[in-house]
């Protein structure tokens, strides 16, 4: 008897372990190199731990074949449950419901967060916004007081840019006051885009009725930015332009909040500042952008899998994050607030930027209508003297991809 | 000569650039300039995994050389024997694959390896090459000049086909072998579109893809990149220069015989 | 007999099995997709019949990267075939170090097109030796180097892609004259024929077979050219040429692969009519000899 018994208590209890089933999910992100890994896998044992029934295994994608691999992924049905998408990606994704709608899921959060509008589509939200990104210009001070310029000036209207960028141009030779990128996919649009959006310059009426790429204010916009590029500018691509003002070359550069990072860990001794980006006669609107994670549509686990994004974006670990990173703008309002944010000038700004940033609209045909952008500028910036042209151009061609005649 | 000094400079130059330490001279400083260091060769096999490029080009190339070898052999003594398999059904999709650009198939190429899941594996960028057309071709040609008389006596003698073919026909096709081995092998080498296209991680790159995408984010690092330059035109170099005449013959051969 | 059917049917199994597989099959599929809109994110895969054709004979990109196409093949050819003929008339005499200077023609073209696009990537940027050549020679060159101005970016691509054909071409057309029997030019110095008489009427026609294989090789390649673009302007400044756009249109972002299938197969269709074509306008020719 004793022995029929323990066998029955021996397979009660394994089946009792056995029906504490493990829920296992698949997470693939961005975040590889040696300073910011540690406090992923921290995360993710931290969640294990809290979370005995759940089990995150993580793939680590690169920047240079990531989003192919996702396309495939979520085109093979191989999508893994959480997947960490580029706030430019998340169009593509949503309109083809290859994502979760989780408008119903994050109910709760849409205040504490900011970001959520670059994943609404049609008005539905798709992801949640991990880290946002923006932009804002680097300044050097040494090259400013050299140029005549006192401590206090910081350039806020479009003039400033102006007279700061050309007096340091006018120092010499190796001297430039504006760094200007060449044409790089991707990337040249989110350097002029500040300016057309600073001149309150809009892509579509409101009523989205008609492009007007080469309204007036445009015209303005890419006035300065070619002017800049001709008479100021230092020219090359985006590492090129920050290795040169890391050396101390030019004034006035765009960039983000990586390069706070570049010069910490560098241990480069410039003498810098930031700032937001200018505006006609006030502070303009610079680019929005961010990192968002989603869940899979056909995820089985969609519940669990946003225990763990709430898990991976709350406050704390965003702060601890940041802090790893250097990133400047967490979209936690709440971890924005922390004394890590206000108390770094620099950081201080990414987060002031935030809130006079705009982001491409969500729309799946974006990147065909950024690569017509990017061609237009580069037109006018590295080919002719003719302005209107190549927007009327690049307008038509808008138009068409809209489907509007 | 001076067309000699245009043709050669270009790869002089690179030769040059390779071996210059980084981020120092202009251009008109270098040629002047005593500095000259391996650093760079250093660099791009500890850091950059140029061992790994350089071992998958090798085997890759390798396989496909010898699969090529093999079956080429094979299939064209069978074209070149046994008449029936008509010669214009031979022609015909020698010209076709001529002209089927690749392009119209790389697309369905790269679904079918996703589908069958090959890709970004070994298996991608060497099953498709296993057996060149054009390879078949040329051993055809070569088989049908030679005299009948030999395989006769053997198969007289009882000896079995595969002895024949082996033992007997392939020591005397060695030249046409050689000269295929050696197109195969460069033009495997060199490749780019199609291992571009069909494989995606690190561990599956070749040489040339991995140079292709080597200026990456950053601003173009000229050193380095004509050092890896540099390691892939070392074997074309090599092999070209010993093996000349066969090089040169081959193509010959094959363009009159058009 | 029936064994050797069957030996002859296993050894030739290889290259029938890897060819439809292969080649065959993506053929015809590709013909198929080309009429529907599959994209490799989308559930469902719809027949549009011609709409694609339709569509891409009024897409800018795309006609703009076909006009660069033909720019590319007819821009290159003359000057390739041309060159590489007069290098072959001169390194077919029997001097010293003839050897040399046929491997040193020759070189450019068993390199690698991605090593020699990255090196002339060097050569023609702003402050290279093209440049400074160029300047030498009293040109301006464009500010931003070669690669970055549309009215040149091309042109240069073109320029390096001759420079490194006419090695392969050289040693074709070399073939092509010692095939030439020596007899044909005893006769004609014995009826006092001159230098160029002898080149024009016995030299070049006989070249003719040659010549046509060159054109004919040398088209189907040029149309297809997409290594350079890809390393050297990622098609930017209207460089972009018809299978950068596939390439671009079809494995990158949107992965369009039906829309694009139809463009790879429009290039098809111009590729063999082209072909045709030379080979028609130049067999008639030699009839007439």
């Amino acid at each position: 008897m004793k022995k029929i018994f323990i066998y029955f208590t021996a397979i009660f209890l394994l089946m009792i372990s056995s029906s504490i089933a493990k829920t296992s999910l698949e997470w693939w992100q961005f975040w590889t190199d040696p300073t910011i890994k540690p406090v992923i896998n921290k995360m993710i044992t931290e969640f294990e731990t809290i979370n005995p029934d759940i089990e995150i295994n993580v793939t680590d994608l690169t920047w240079s074949n990531g989003h192919e691999k996702i396309v495939i992924a979520f085109s093979s049905g191989t999508a893994p449950d959480i997947v960490e998408l580029g706030s430019d990606w998340i169009a593509q994704f949503a309109s083809k419901n290859k994502i979760a709608d989780i408008t119903k899921l994050s109910k709760n959060e849409f205040g504490d967060y900011r970001g959520w509008n670059m994943a609404t589509y049609n008005d539905k939200i798709y992801a949640k916004p991990w880290f946002l990104g923006t932009r804002v210009i680097f300044y050097n001070k040494t090259l400013l007081k050299k140029a005549g310029f006192d401590d206090s000036f910081i350039p806020y209207k479009w003039d400033d840019l102006k007279n700061g960028a050309r007096e340091i141009t006018a120092l010499g030779k190796k001297y430039y006051g504006w760094g200007s990128n060449t044409a790089e996919k991707h990337r040249l649009y989110k350097k002029f885009m500040p300016f057309f959006w600073s001149n309150k310059a809009q892509l579509f009426t409101d009523d989205n009725k008609f492009c007007v790429l080469s309204s007036i204010k445009a015209i303005e916009a890419i006035k300065l930015y070619a002017w800049l590029h001709d008479s100021c500018g230092y020219v090359d691509n985006q590492r090129g332009i920050e290795d040169a003002f890391l050396d101390g070359k030019i004034g006035f550069i765009i960039s983000g909040d990586w390069l706070l990072k570049r010069i910490e860990l560098e241990k480069r001794r410039i003498n810098f500042g930031t700032t937001l980006i200018p505006g006609p006669t006030l502070p303009g609107r610079s680019f929005l952008g961010g990192e968002f994670l989603a869940i899979s549509e056909n995820s089985k686990n969609k519940e669990a899998a946003k225990k763990f994004i709430d898990f991976i974006t709350s406050a704390e670990n965003q702060i601890e994050f940041c802090k790893a990173n250097r990133t400047a703008t967490p979209s936690s309002k709440l971890a924005s607030q922390d004394e890590y944010f206000t108390s770094n000038p620099n950081l201080l700004i990414f987060n002031k930027q935030i809130h006079l940033a705009v982001n491409p609209p969500v729309d799946p045909d974006w990147v065909k209508i950024e690569a017509i952008i990017e061609e237009a500028v580069e037109e006018i910036i590295f080919n002719t003297d003719l302005i209107a042209e190549p927007l009327l151009d690049a307008q038509r061609k808008i138009e068409k991809i809209k489907g509007i005649e | 000569m001076g067309i000699t000094f245009i043709m050669v400079f270009p790869l002089l130059w690179m030769f040059r650039v390779s071996l210059s330490p980084v981020g120092s001279l202009s251009i008109s400083e270098i040629w002047t300039s005593s500095s000259y260091t391996l650093s760079n060769y250093y660099d791009l096999f500890t850091s950059n995994n140029m061992g790994l490029y350089l071992f998958n080009s090798i085997l890759v190339g390798l396989i496909v050389t010898i699969s090529n070898i093999l079956f080429c052999f094979t299939v064209g003594y069978a074209f070149a024997r046994f008449q029936y398999i008509t010669n214009k059904i031979l022609f015909v999709t020698i010209i076709l694959v001529l002209m089927i650009p690749a392009h119209i198939i790389i697309i369905p190429l790269y679904l079918i390896c996703l589908e069958v899941g090959i890709y970004d594996s070994y298996l991608a960028l060497i099953l498709p090459w296993l057996v060149n057309p054009i390879g078949v071709f040329l051993v055809k040609q070569y088989i049908d000049s030679l005299p009948i008389s030999m395989e006769e006596a053997a198969r007289i003698d009882g000896a079995s086909e595969l002895r024949i073919l082996f033992k007997i026909i392939m020591p005397i096709c060695k030249p046409a072998l050689a000269v295929l081995a050696i197109q195969v092998f460069f033009t495997n080498w060199n490749s780019f579109l199609f291992p571009y296209i069909l494989t995606q991680s690190d561990q599956y790159r070749t040489l040339p893809v991995a140079l292709a995408l080597f200026q990456g984010h950053q601003a173009i690092d000229w050193q380095h990149l004509m050092a890896g330059s540099t390691i892939s035109v070392i074997p074309v170099l090599v092999i070209f220069i010993l093996m000349q005449k066969q090089i040169v013959s081959g193509i010959t051969g094959g363009a009159i015989k058009q | 007999m029936k064994w050797y059917k069957k030996t002859a049917f296993l050894l030739a199994l290889p290259w029938l099995v890897t060819f439809v597989v292969f080649w065959l099959f993506p053929l015809v599929y590709s013909f198929i997709i080309g009429f529907t809109d599959y994209e490799l994110l989308s559930d469902s895969i719809n027949w549009v019949g011609f709409e694609n054709y339709k569509t891409l004979l009024s897409d800018e990109v795309f006609l703009s990267s076909l006009s660069n196409t033909f720019i590319f093949v007819f821009g290159t050819i003359p000057f390739t075939t041309i060159i590489s003929l007069l290098l072959a008339l001169l390194v077919n005499g029997n001097y010293k170090g003839r050897d040399f200077f046929r491997s040193a023609f020759f070189m450019p073209s068993v390199t690698s097109m991605v090593v020699i696009a990255l090196i002339f990537t060097n050569l023609y940027q702003r402050g290279g030796y093209i440049a400074m050549l160029a300047q030498m020679l009293g040109f301006t060159t464009p500010e931003y180097g070669f690669l970055f101005d549309k009215n040149t970016a091309l042109y240069s691509i073109m320029a390096m892609d001759i420079w490194m054909s006419v090695g392969y071409y050289m040693l074709i057309f070399l073939a092509g004259l010692k095939s030439i029997p020596d007899e044909l030019y005893e006769a004609a110095d014995i009826s006092g024929a001159s230098q160029s008489k002898k080149f024009f009427s016995i030299t070049l026609p006989l070249l003719r077979p040659v010549a046509l294989f060159i054109l004919v090789v040398n088209s189907i390649k040029s149309f297809q050219v997409f290594q350079e673009i890809f390393v050297m302007t990622k098609g930017k400044f209207d460089t972009s040429t018809a299978v950068y756009y596939i390439y671009d249109t079809g494995l990158t972002t949107n992965f369009q692969f039906g829309y694009v299938s139809a463009a790879a197969y429009i290039l098809f269709v111009i590729i063999g009519l082209f072909s045709l074509t030379q080979f028609l306008l130049i067999r008639r020719r030699q009839s007439l000899w």
